[in-house]
């Protein structure tokens, strides 16, 4: 079955600094990536040119065998949404009124919202469990909720990728596994960049490993969190070890001059 | 209540606004006579000339220039993100006036056609000087503060024009810049009520586009809208409606700035609603406050654009004390 997604040797370069080197990667139907790596690793750079918000990269990125450049951004809307690291919203906006926001990229000019639409919006924010915070105002909600809210707006857009940018920040540990078993639990194709690599172990099903632009790893989320492998890119000591009762690892790092118990690899 | 019976309540309002303001007047209409005169079967010649050439154009262009003023406020505010957006505070007014001042001291004999046509070229030379510093700052949050700027560059030399011409001139445009509905005909309703409608149209086509904008330009262009082009089409639709209503009625300031924010508060905050509530709202306001400009004197009128400015600056600092405190 061809790729969802497939990038090919995309370069993209500004202000005479490479940003992304030569990547090439493929993103199959249903599968959850993660994008994890440093900062300045070139992570966001890189969602920002699937989503071609970015157009001076050189390389091909195609979506369904078309590229992405070929696409308007109407039509790269109706198959990619993007739950945003944080947003600014302005005025008293209503969860409702946010989560219609997913109507714009099918609607023509003039339409009006359909009582189809009306539901499909109710259906959105009870599945992602805040029907009882429909009216209230988005701004008034905690950064968790805000995230659950712009997820239900992807639902309404009906994309078939979900880019998400680090939809972890600023949440606590609870939060954060909400946040994660929510988008895990839709059952499409996600893209997201990640700092948290545990949550990141235990959510995604393949890991893209970038540093300075490059990919240093594309593979199953246990061959990516090698701990040689992120000790040189995170530049710390990295431990490894296998959660009790889960197929997934965690990862643990240390300054050279602390001490641990654990296996330390780079010793 | 819902968005659409508050609408409808609005809208109702709007038709006994227009009604009772055509009875109100130095000259004594009854109700009665009101409707024969309206039904052309007027026997006095005195009461049909007031309704049909005085108050009539008078009432309606002071609706439609109500409408326009608020969804123009209504739309900058959205689009650049500031509730403190205003036609006034962004240097269209004082563009339209620098150019309506010009075509008044040296056109006076071609004012018809000559100074709603300057005054809409002074409004987009504003509009492109606000935006050009805008893009040199790159900030879209000063788009606002340059807009000030924009404003005072182009009152002072409205000022300095007006010192130095004629003293007839001079104050013909000094008191035309104060905003008055007194000269209005049923021609300038006509050219208003198009451009408005056609200003609607564009901005309900767009509605869905400036809702995403709420949320923040990151979230706006993963929607698919191109949120350049639509800030530089919301701007021109902003600079036609204003400077065509500034080129017939003069400077009637703050219109803009309350209305949006009392439907938002009692309507709703996307765009359909708003400008929708904005256009009846803004439109029944000035049917109003004109009334009081026409009666409030006994033998003289107030400048309409006195009294929005009176009222518009303590709300101003209202809404500044309540964004502070938010």
């Amino acid at each position: 079955m061809p790729a969802l997604l497939s990038v090919e040797a995309l370069h993209w370069r500004i202000n005479n600094k490479d940003i992304l080197k030569n990547i090439s990667f493929n993103v199959n139907k249903g599968e959850i990536l993660g994008i994890i790596g440093p900062n300045g690793a070139g992570k966001t750079s890189l969602l920002n040119c699937i989503l071609n918000h970015q157009k001076s990269f050189t390389g091909t990125i195609k979506f369904r065998a078309k590229n992405v450049k070929e696409y308007s951004a109407k039509q790269l809307a109706q198959h990619f949404a993007v739950v945003a690291q944080k947003t600014v919203p302005i005025f008293q906006l209503s969860v409702f009124d946010v989560v219609r926001m997913g109507l714009l990229p099918h609607k023509s000019m003039f339409a009006l919202d359909s009582s189809y639409d009306h539901r499909q919006i109710l259906l959105a924010i009870e599945k992602v469990g805040l029907s009882d915070l429909k009216n209230n105002q988005y701004n008034q909600l905690s950064g968790g909720e805000q995230q659950r809210v712009l997820v239900a707006r992807a639902l309404v857009q009906k994309a078939q990728v979900l880019v998400l940018d680090e939809p972890t920040n600023h949440l606590d540990v609870y939060y954060q596994h909400q946040i994660l078993q929510l988008i895990k639990s839709l059952n499409i194709t996600v893209i997201m960049t990640i700092h948290d690599l545990n949550l990141a172990a235990q959510y995604c099903q393949r890991l893209l490993l970038l540093d300075q632009g490059k990919i240093i790893a594309n593979d199953i989320t246990n061959n990516v969190l090698e701990p040689k492998q992120l000790s040189q890119v995170f530049k710390l000591n990295c431990l490894r070890e296998q959660t009790p009762n889960s197929s997934f690892p965690r990862v643990y790092f240390q300054l050279a001059s602390d001490t641990g118990s654990g296996e330390k690899v780079n010793d | 209540m819902t968005k659409t019976s508050k609408l409808t309540i609005l809208l109702v309002l709007a038709l006994v606004s227009i009604f009772i303001a055509l009875t109100i007047g130095p000259a004594n209409i009854s109700v009665t006579e009101l409707i024969t005169c309206l039904t052309n079967e007027c026997h006095n010649s005195v009461s049909k000339m007031v309704v049909w050439q005085v108050r009539l154009p008078r009432v309606l262009v002071g609706l439609v220039a109500g409408m326009g003023l608020a969804c123009a406020g209504a739309i900058l505010q959205n689009i650049t993100r500031n509730p403190l957006a205003d036609p006034y505070l962004f240097g269209i007014v004082s563009g339209a006036g620098l150019g309506a001042t010009i075509a008044n001291l040296s056109l006076a004999n071609q004012l018809t056609i000559a100074l709603p046509l300057a005054a809409f070229l002074g409004a987009l030379f504003a509009v492109v000087i606000v935006l050009l510093i805008a893009k040199a700052l790159q900030r879209i949050d000063q788009l606002l503060l340059a807009g000030i700027a924009v404003s005072f560059m182009l009152a002072a030399i409205t000022q300095f024009i007006l010192y130095l011409g004629d003293p007839f001139a001079s104050n013909r445009v000094l008191f035309w810049l104060m905003g008055s509905l007194t000269r209005v005909e049923m021609s300038h309703f006509t050219i208003i009520f198009s451009i408005v409608i056609i200003a609607l149209l564009i901005i309900l086509a767009c509605h869905r586009q400036i809702d995403a904008l709420l949320l923040g330009d990151e979230s706006a262009v993963s929607l698919g809208v191109n949120v350049d082009k639509l800030r530089l089409l919301m701007l021109a639709v902003c600079a036609a409606l204003t400077a065509t209503i500034v080129a017939y009625c003069g400077g009637i300031g703050f219109v803009g700035l309350m209305i949006p924010h009392i439907v938002r508060q009692l309507i709703g905050v996307t765009t359909l609603p708003l400008i929708i509530g904005s256009a009846l709202m803004g439109g029944i306001f000035l049917i109003w406050v004109d009334v009081i400009a026409r009666t409030a004197l006994a033998n003289a009128e107030i400048p309409i654009g006195i009294i929005t400015s009176a009222i518009g600056s303590i709300f101003f600092l209202f809404i500044m004390m309540k964004t502070k405190s938010n």
